[in-house]
C-alpha cells in the first residue's frame, strides 16, 4: 500500500491550491524548557559569530533506512541479510558501496566531489524507540529539552533575531528550541501571510492591532508573557518575510495571494521535501541570508512494510529537492552546506516487506565547499548485537560538530555538552 | 501567575474547569455555573446520550476509498465539541483519540476511522483495559502499525513497541527489547479482510465480513514466549493482560490524564497513587474524579497554564460565534484545521498531536487567523468589550489586551483581535 502524502490529502480535500503539511516525528511531550537554564550560554558567547554562511538540515523522519541508501553492494551479507529487499542495482561509487537508483542526482554530485558521505553514526547506547531517538538527536544527548541548534542559537544571536534560524514544513523543529532564542516556522513559500475572511475587512490593519498584543516589557515567566513575546516576534517576523516570499498582504483576502506565493515554487515536483528546499533557496539568496534552515516533515521514512515501494518515491524526493536547491541557489551556493539527520537506521535482517527499527546510518553533508568522499566507518553486518543491530562507529555529535565549524563554532561544549571535532570535510 | 493580573477570579476558576473537562469555553454554560464544584458536576455529567456519528457506506476497497469522505465526520465530530451532550466525553473521546493516534495517511478508508470513532467513543467514559483490547483490534490500528503482517513467519514490531511505549507503559516503563519482540510474537495471527485482496471471498466465506478484523490461528506464533518476567503461550488479550498488570501502565495512563486536565505533571507519589488505584479495575471516570478532586486541578497555578490547541481554538470560535460545522461547512473547518497540522484523523505520527510551546510558533499564531475562516459571516457579537470576552470564556484580562480591544471599534473585528488575543491563545 503506497502512503498518501499529507498534502495529496489536501488536495483531495478540494483545496488543491494550498500547500501544506507532510508528516513528521515531532514529539507531542517535547516542552517548554522550564524555568531559566543556567548553562544555556548568553548571546554573543560563542564567539561574534557572523558566519554569512547556512547550515541546511534535512531531518528524515521515521528513521531511514541507510543500509538502502548507501548500499554496501560488496559485502556479501549485505545480500543475505536482504534477500527480497536487497538492492541489487546501486549505483556505484567506489566498487564497494553505491546510492539507491532513486539517488542519481546525488551520485553524480558525488562524482563531482561535493557529496561527503559519513558512515556508521549514531549514538550509544542505542535506542530503538522514536521518540527516545528523536529526543536524543534534537538535545544532542543533553540532560535537557533544549535543541541541540537552539542553544547555538542563544549563544550567538539570542533573543531578538526571530529569523536566523528558520524551520521548513508543517511542524517546528525541536532542535532549534532555545532558552532565549526563538526560530520561526513557515509551512510552505506563503511565509506568515494569514488567509483572514473578508469581512475582516483587510488584513493590514487587523494584522497591525494584533501586532499591539506584543509586551512593552517582555516577561516569560507566565504563558501569557510568553504568547505575548510570540506575537512581538512574530510581527518582526512577518514583515520581513513578507518581503522576502513575496505575499500580498495588501488585499481583502489573502487566498489568492497564498496560491500565487505557493506557485512560485513551481517547476518543482509536489512533495513536500522539494518544496521545502525550494523556499529554502528563496530563504537563503535573500538578504533574510538565515544562518540555519532546517526542514520538517519529511517522510514517512518509517517502513515496517512496503518498503520497496515506499522508500524509492521517498529518496526520488529527497534527491529532486537536493538538486533543486543548488540550482536555485547558483552562486550562493558556495556559502551552503546541507546535512542529513534521521532518528536511527533500520534493522539489517527484513521483516516481510520492511525493516524494523535499527541504530547507525550513513549520513549526508553535501556543497560546494565540502570535500567529498566517504569518512567514517561502515558498521559491520557481520557482528550484530543483540537486538539483530549494527554497532555505530561514528557519535552523531561529531556530524553536529562539523555543521557548528561550518557555522564558526569550534567550541562545541556549549552546544553538545563535550568536545567533539568535526569530520574533517572543509579546508 | 498572569502578565498585570494578580489573582485568579472565581469567574475565571469556572471558567477554567468547563475548558480542562469539556472542549472549548461553552459560554452558554458559564452563566448558570456559581462555583468551582458545580461547574465539575455539570462538566462530569454523564445523564445526555452518547451520540453516533452518521453512518458511512462501506467502499469497494482501499484503493477506491476517498480520503475526503473523512470530512463530514470531522464536522460531525467538532459540532459535538460545540454543544455536547456530555462534556466529559468530548474531552475523554479526544484525549484517546490522540493517545490511539492512527492516520488516514496510511490507512486510506475513512470508513475504518468512523468504525474506531464508534470504538472510542463506546469505551472513552468506561473502560481503559476494553478500549486497549478493542483499539488492538481495530482495523484501522491493525493496518496503521501493520498488525496484518505480523506473522508467525515475520514478526513486525510496529504494534508491539508503539503499544508498550506510547499506549500502556510508556517510554521508562522497564521493558525490554525482548519484550518487544515477545508482545509482537503473541500479537500475531489478526487480519483485516479488505475487498481488494485475494483472500477476501475466501474469508467472507468463512464468516468474516469485508473490513472488519479476525483472527486467524495459522498466522499465530503458538509458542511460549516471556512477556514481562511472566512466561505462557501468550496471544493478543492474554498478552495485553500481562501489560495490563504491570504497575508501569496504571501510572503511565494516569500521569498522561493529569496533564491533560491539570497541564502540568504530578508529583511521582501522586502518580503512583492514581496510577495504583486506577489499575485495581482501570475504570476511566473515578481516574477523572480523583484527578479533579487533586487540589491542584483548581489552583491557580493550573489556570492558563496549557497553550490552546488549534481544536481548541476552533471549537471555542465556534461557541462564540455560534456556528456549526455539520453540512456544508464541515469543509471549511477541515481546512482550517488541516492549515494548522490539526486534522483529526491526520495526526504527524504515532506519538499523537503536539501540544505545548512548540504550539506557539510564528507559524501557528499566524495560522489561528484561518480559523475565523470558519464562521461564514460576519460574527455579531455583543457590543461590551466584557460581554464580547465572556463569549470566549475569558474573565481575566490584561490591560494590554483591554486597549486593544477597546481600540477597535468595528464589532466582528473586535470578535477577531479577541480570538487572537494572548489570552485566548492559552487555556
Amino acid at each position: 500500500m503506497t502512503d498518501l502524502s499529507r498534502r495529496d490529502f489536501l488536495r483531495r480535500l478540494g483545496a488543491g491550491s494550498v500547500a501544506v503539511a507532510a508528516s513528521g516525528y515531532v514529539l507531542s511531550t517535547w516542552a517548554w524548557a522550564g524555568p531559566a537554564d543556567a548553562a544555556a550560554p548568553q548571546p554573543g558567547a560563542l564567539g561574534p559569530t557572523s558566519p554569512g554562511r547556512t547550515l541546511v538540515v534535512i531531518e528524515l523522519a521515521g528513521g531511514n533506512d541507510g543500509l538502502n541508501t548507501v548500499v554496501p553492494h560488496a559485502d556479501p551479507a549485505y545480500h543475505s541479510l536482504r534477500p527480497t529487499l536487497g538492492v541489487t542495482n546501486s549505483i556505484d561509487l567506489d566498487g564497494e558501496i553505491g546510492l539507491h537508483p532513486s539517488l542519481p542526482q546525488l551520485a553524480a554530485r558525488y562524482k563531482a566531489g561535493q557529496v561527503a558521505i559519513v558512515e556508521g553514526v549514531g549514538y550509544s547506547p542505542p535506542n530503538l524507540s522514536h521518540f527516545e531517538s528523536l529526543a536524543t538527536w534534537w538535545s544532542a544527548q543533553r540532560p535537557t529539552n533544549l535543541g541541540w541548534l537552539g542553544t547555538y542559537l542563544d549563544g550567538t544571536v539570542g533573543y531578538d533575531d526571530p529569523l536566523a534560524a528558520i524551520a521548513v514544513g508543517p511542524q517546528p523543529a525541536p532542535a532549534l528550541l532555545g532558552q532565549h532564542s526563538f526560530a520561526t516556522t513557515i509551512a510552505d513559500a506563503t511565509g506568515l501571510e494569514p488567509r483572514l475572511p473578508v469581512w475582516a475587512g483587510g488584513s493590514d490593519a487587523l494584522l497591525a492591532s494584533w501586532g499591539h498584543f506584543a509586551p512593552a516589557r517582555v516577561d516569560t515567566s507566565s504563558l501569557v508573557g510568553q504568547v505575548e513575546r510570540a506575537v512581538g516576534l512574530t510581527v518582526k517576523a512577518r514583515a520581513r518575510l513578507d518581503q522576502v516570499l513575496g505575499s500580498s498582504s495588501s488585499t481583502g483576502t489573502t487566498s489568492n495571494g497564498r496560491t500565487a506565493a505557493a506557485g512560485s515554487a513551481a517547476g518543482y515536483g509536489q512533495s513536500t521535501v522539494v518544496e521545502s528546499l525550494a523556499v529554502a533557496a528563496q530563504l537563503i539568496r535573500s538578504p533574510l541570508a538565515p544562518r540555519v534552515v532546517y526542514i520538517t516533515g519529511v517522510g514517512d521514512f518509517d517502513v515496517h512494510e512496503g518498503e520497496a515501494q515506499r522508500q524509492p518515491t521517498l529518496l526520488s524526493d529527497l534527491d529532486q529537492g537536493i538538486a533543486g536547491l543548488f540550482n536555485d541557489l547558483g552562486g550562493a551556493a558556495d556559502g551552503v552546506m546541507v546535512m542529513t539527520t534521521s532518528e536511527f537506521g533500520r534493522r539489517p535482517t527484513e521483516n516481510g516487506s520492511g525493516t524494523d527499527h535499527g541504530t547507525a546510518n550513513p549520513h549526508f553533508l553535501i556543497g560546494p565547499a565540502v570535500k567529498g568522499g566517504r569518512y567514517g566507518e561502515p558498521p559491520s553486518l557481520t557482528k550484530l548485537d543483540d537486538t539483530g543491530n549494527v554497532t555505530p562507529t561514528v557519535d552523531f555529535r561529531t556530524l553536529y560538530a562539523t555543521g557548528l565549524s561550518w557555522l564558526g563554532v569550534q567550541d562545541t561544549q556549549a552546544v553538545l555538552g563535550g568536545q567533539f571535532d568535526p569530520v574533517p570535510v572543509v579546508n | 501567575m498572569l502578565t498585570s493580573v494578580t489573582h485568579v477570579s472565581a469567574r475565571e476558576r469556572i471558567a477554567h474547569v468547563v475548558r480542562r473537562l469539556g472542549i472549548g469555553p461553552h459560554p452558554d454554560l458559564l452563566a448558570g455555573l456559581t462555583d468551582p464544584d458545580s461547574a465539575v458536576t455539570r462538566a462530569l455529567d454523564l445523564s445526555g446520550h452518547s451520540p453516533v456519528p452518521p453512518a458511512m457506506p462501506a467502499p469497494a476497497s482501499l484503493r477506491a476509498s476517498r480520503p475526503a469522505d473523512i470530512v463530514p465526520l470531522i464536522g460531525w465530530w467538532v459540532d459535538q465539541m460545540r454543544l455536547p451532550s456530555r462534556l466529559i466525553e468530548e474531552r475523554l473521546v479526544w484525549f484517546w483519540h490522540d493517545h490511539f493516534a492512527t492516520s488516514l495517511q496510511k490507512v486510506r478508508a475513512p470508513y475504518l476511522f468512523r468504525q474506531q470513532h464508534v470504538t472510542v467513543r463506546e469505551h472513552a467514559t468506561a473502560s481503559y483495559a476494553d478500549l486497549l483490547h478493542a483499539v488492538a483490534k481495530d482495523p484501522a490500528m491493525l493496518l496503521f502499525l501493520d498488525g496484518i503482517t505480523n506473522t508467525v513467519d515475520k514478526s513486525n514490531e510496529n504494534f508491539g513497541r508503539e503499544c508498550m511505549e506510547l499506549f500502556t507503559m510508556g517510554r521508562d516503563g522497564g521493558y525490554t527489547q525482548a519484550d518487544v519482540v515477545s508482545a509482537s510474537r503473541s500479537f500475531t495471527g489478526w487480519i483485516v479482510n479488505l475487498p481488494e485482496l485475494p483472500s477476501s471471498a475466501r474469508l467472507s466465506e468463512a464468516g468474516i465480513a469485508p473490513w472488519t478484523a479476525a483472527f486467524l490461528p495459522r498466522r499465530h506464533d503458538d509458542t511460549t514466549k516471556t512477556l514481562l518476567k511472566h512466561t505462557g503461550n501468550f496471544d493478543l488479550d492474554s498478552a495485553l493482560d500481562v501489560i495490563l498488570g504491570d504497575p508501569s501502565t496504571g501510572t503511565f495512563i494516569a500521569t498522561k490524564l493529569y496533564r491533560e486536565l491539570v497541564g502540568s505533571d504530578p508529583s511521582t507519589a501522586t502518580a503512583r497513587r492514581l496510577g495504583a488505584n486506577f489499575a485495581r479495575n482501570y475504570q476511566i471516570m473515578p481516574l477523572v474524579e480523583a484527578i479533579v478532586a487533586e487540589p491542584a486541578f483548581t489552583s491557580d497555578a493550573a489556570v492558563r497554564n496549557r497553550v490552546r490547541t488549534p481544536v481548541e481554538k476552533l471549537v471555542g470560535i465556534l461557541q462564540a460565534g455560534n456556528v456549526t460545522t455539520t453540512g456544508e461547512r464541515a469543509g471549511v473547518a477541515a481546512q482550517a484545521l488541516h492549515t494548522g497540522d490539526y486534522l483529526p484523523f491526520l495526526p504527524p505520527n504515532v506519538g499523537g498531536f503536539p501540544s505545548g510551546t512548540l504550539l506557539l510558533g510564528p507559524h501557528d499564531l499566524v495560522t489561528a487567523f484561518d480559523l475565523l475562516d470558519t464562521l461564514g459571516g460576519p460574527p455579531t457579537p455583543p457590543p461590551r468589550v466584557d460581554d464580547l470576552l465572556a463569549t470566549f470564556g475569558i474573565f481575566d484580562v490584561s490591560s494590554s489586551t483591554r486597549s486593544v480591544l477597546d481600540a477597535e471599534s468595528d464589532p466582528a473585528r473586535r470578535f477577531a483581535l479577541a480570538a487572537m488575543s494572548p489570552e485566548f491563545a492559552v487555556t
